[in-house]
């Protein structure tokens, strides 16, 4: 007897499962244009714990990504995921994010307190859950003290550290943090420093966007830097600065006879040459970066001059651009 | 699964009461939510000024039948000649023993007062100073409107097509009391106006200007939008709530405008009692009419703003549309179809509901004030044009009726449902919008 052919028989039902282990932050082939200009160019980047830093100088990419990954704009091409959901037009994920954004512009009449727990609210908690966790977070950021006095009130760092507390407020597993440092005096900028390190510590995946290489070194190794769009190098600090010792590197010293010390210096096999600037100053060339500054303490030392200063002029992102694009940052 | 649906309902009760108690501290801090309600204020108690004024003024008293006048010189007015039986014209011929009335009690003797006019023919009036029942000698003379009945009006009132016509036998309701008739009247005049263009309109459309336009916009501009945007709520939801903030301020501001006028005209304003309180539906109409109205057009504003940063120009070319139909509105008393393509059109027909309702006499004292008891100069037409008492074209001019085939408690439920049909679609359309709307 044939078997009838049209019947396929019961489905095996197949029982929905969360997925238990998907990235927290996965962007596939994402680009982003307005009008002509495009402002991510096929990124594609997964991120799961840790502090990560975005590096990029203005206009690189740095904020459209942070919005793609927020859900404020919607992406030309590719797929967004956050915690494996699509954050265009749902919101469902944010109950796990914590969003710091760069504008400057807050509630000046509301107080730190008010602010934070209006938007504990906003995560479904009830006045007395948002005003006991509003006290937790501002007294982890340090405004414990001042959280009573009105925003307009605060400086610029206080105020950064008043919009980290409000993105902490619901105890998020990722923060992302878009400049947080900008505008900041030195004592703000260790503290909020110091915030997401510990944030980092603690498990949550932190997103943090700069295009101050040096601030973003001090609290992450994981980097990414954006350009014009595109990922132009991702990974960790190290392994990116070792592959640039490798690229021509200028050094600066100052000292108190700079003619002498050069004739100490050039017995340093990897300088390739070496320049006086002005009177006390020289200038060292090398593609050894890493090789010259082990030698250079006690060529110094044996030289007998007095040393004021060591600078690497060329260790900051323009240079590390210049460097990756091959000159045409 | 109740327990689930507990703790939906309490999380949106927290982010709905939360984003709505912000956006009310919001306003209170912005001044420019204080510039447009001490604004409204002060020019609704300018127009207030005028009203007192009037009510506080006595209207001329005017002797349409000459009865104050003494023809004969004799010292007793023609009126109480006629009353008496002597001959107004002869000085030889007056009252013995009688004292003359003084010329005033003659001026207004022969008041109107119909009330409870049906569909069809009705036969009211009453010869107060009995210059038709006496003074005139045949039945003829007495019946001149030819309804079998001496010195009586027939009024025949036509439902259908909205006429009423008023054939008098002469000298029957002729000298009505114009200060009395141009109170009530002014008086009701006063509340229409004020209440359908002054707070209907006007406060209707000019605190959503200011105060909805921008209640997305401004954030969006600012970048304080994406506090909220960054947190577990859909777009709609924040439109949604920060338009409960929105009612929040605007709703209890129309309340306590409409209190406080009805207040002050229920004491000021004409008749017998302490306080007017038949004018209270009228106010709790005009209320509830200028708060859906205002929900309405604050929804569309809000939604303007989301949809482009001059959104304002929008909203102003959208109030230049419904200043029209509020004049169309007005003009036409509820005749023209043209006037259901507005918002203001469904406020309105709330307004002309609640004084059908607290007044339900009120078309009938317009037709007495345009009839003005019967004097006027004959047309081409043969068609007498009647001189209206003050106050029955400011009246009439400003009622309406709602129209809408149904009675007047069902017009105002189906007007509510309108309007609230508008709002929510407005914050459908606003919603829809904005959730697709790139925030940068």
């Amino acid at each position: 007897m044939m078997p009838d052919m049209t019947q396929h028989g019961k489905a095996e039902t197949e029982h929905w499962q969360p997925q238990k282990s998907v990235p927290v932050i996965m962007l596939d082939r994402v680009s982003k244009t307005y009008g002509r200009i495009n402002a991510l160019n096929s990124v594609s980047l997964g991120i799961s714990g840790g502090v990560t830093g975005i590096l990029g100088m203005n206009g690189a990419g740095k904020s459209t990504l942070f919005k793609l990954m927020m859900g404020k704009v919607k992406p030309s091409s590719g797929a967004i995921r956050i915690f494996g959901v699509d954050p265009w037009k749902n919101p469902a994920p944010y109950s796990r994010v914590g969003f710091v954004p760069e504008h400057e512009k807050m509630y000046d009449w509301m107080t730190a307190f008010d602010f934070i727990v209006t938007f504990a609210r906003l995560h479904g908690m009830t006045r007395k859950e948002a005003e006991k966790e509003s006290t937790r977070v501002l007294s982890f950021v340090s405004l414990a003290d001042v959280m009573h006095k009105k925003i307009g009130q605060f400086s610029k760092g206080m105020r950064q550290r008043v919009k980290i507390a409000h993105a902490l407020v619901n105890d998020p597993e990722l923060i992302v943090l878009d400049e947080p440092l900008q505008g900041c005096d030195p004592l703000a900028r260790t503290t909020i420093m110091n915030v997401i390190k510990e944030l980092g510590a603690m498990g949550r995946t932190v997103l943090v966007s700069s295009h101050i290489l040096n601030e973003i070194e001090r609290i992450t190794e994981q980097i990414v830097i954006l350009h014009n769009g595109r990922i132009l190098a991702l990974g960790n600090s190290h392994a990116i600065r070792e592959m640039l010792d490798q690229h021509p590197h200028k050094i600066a010293l100052e000292c108190d006879n700079a003619r002498e010390l050069a004739k100490s210096i050039i017995k340093i096999e990897q300088v390739t040459g070496m320049s006086f600037v002005e009177e006390g100053k020289l200038l060292i060339e090398t593609n050894h970066l890493g090789e010259v500054h082990k030698q250079l303490p006690r060529t110094i030392i044996e030289s007998g001059r007095k040393v004021t200063s060591i600078d690497n002029p060329d260790d900051d992102l323009q240079s590390i651009l210049m460097y990756l694009t091959g000159g045409s940052a | 699964m109740s327990n689930r649906m507990d703790t939906i309902w309490s999380q949106l009760d927290r982010k709905s009461t939360a984003i709505a108690e912000f956006t009310l501290r919001q306003y209170r801090t912005r001044i420019s939510t204080w510039v447009v309600m001490i604004a409204s204020v002060v020019a609704l108690l300018l127009v207030l000024l005028f009203y007192i004024e009037a009510m506080n003024t006595e209207i001329e008293a005017i002797d349409n039948d000459g009865d104050s006048f003494d023809n004969d010189g004799d010292g007793y007015p023609n009126g109480q000649e006629k009353l008496l039986g002597t001959n107004p014209d002869s000085a030889e011929d007056f009252p013995v023993g009688v004292e003359p009335d003084p010329p005033e009690k003659w001026i207004n003797e022969d008041d109107i007062e119909w009330t409870n006019l049906k569909e069809g023919e009705n036969y009211v009036g009453k010869d107060d100073d009995r210059d038709c029942l006496d003074y005139y000698d045949t039945t003829s003379q007495r019946d001149t409107n030819d309804n079998g009945i001496e010195c009586d009006i027939i009024v025949s009132v036509d439902s259908l097509n909205s006429t009423v016509s008023i054939v008098s036998d002469s000298g029957v309701d002729e000298d009505p009391d114009e200060d009395k008739y141009g109170k009530e009247a002014g008086h009701r005049a006063f509340i229409l106006g004020i209440g359908k263009f002054g707070i209907v309109y006007l406060l209707g459309i000019f605190l959503p200007l200011f105060l909805a336009t921008g209640l997305i916009r401004e954030e969006m501009t600012e970048g304080t939008i994406h506090y909220m945007l960054a947190k577990p709520i859909a777009r709609g939801e924040v439109l949604l709530y920060r338009m409960m903030g929105y009612i929040g301020i605007t709703w209890p501001f129309i309340l306590a405008v409409c209190l406080g006028l009805c207040l002050i005209t229920g004491f000021t304003g004409p008749g017998e009692g302490l306080f007017r309180w038949e004018d209270v539906p009228v106010w709790m109409s005009i209320a509830w009419a200028a708060m859906l109205v205002s929900l309405v057009y604050g929804t569309i504003f809000c939604g303007f703003g989301i949809v482009w940063k001059n959104g304002v120009i929008l909203a102003i070319i959208f109030a230049a549309w419904e200043l029209g139909m509020a004049f169309v509105t007005i003009l036409t008393g509820g005749d023209s179809s043209i006037r259901y393509m507005s918002v203001i059109g469904w406020g309105m027909i709330i307004v002309d509901a609640g004084a059908a309702v607290g007044w339900p006499d009120n078309w009938q004292l317009i037709e007495i004030g345009l009839w003005g008891g019967g004097h006027g100069e004959e047309n081409w037409l043969g068609d007498i044009a009647y001189i209206p008492l003050p106050g029955a074209e400011p009246l009439s001019a400003f009622s309406g009726s709602p129209n809408l085939g149904v009675s007047n408690w069902l017009a105002l439920v189906i007007s509510t449902v309108v309007l609230i049909f508008q709002g929510i679609m407005a914050w459908f359309i606003g919603q829809t919008i904005f959730k697709g709307k790139e925030v940068n």
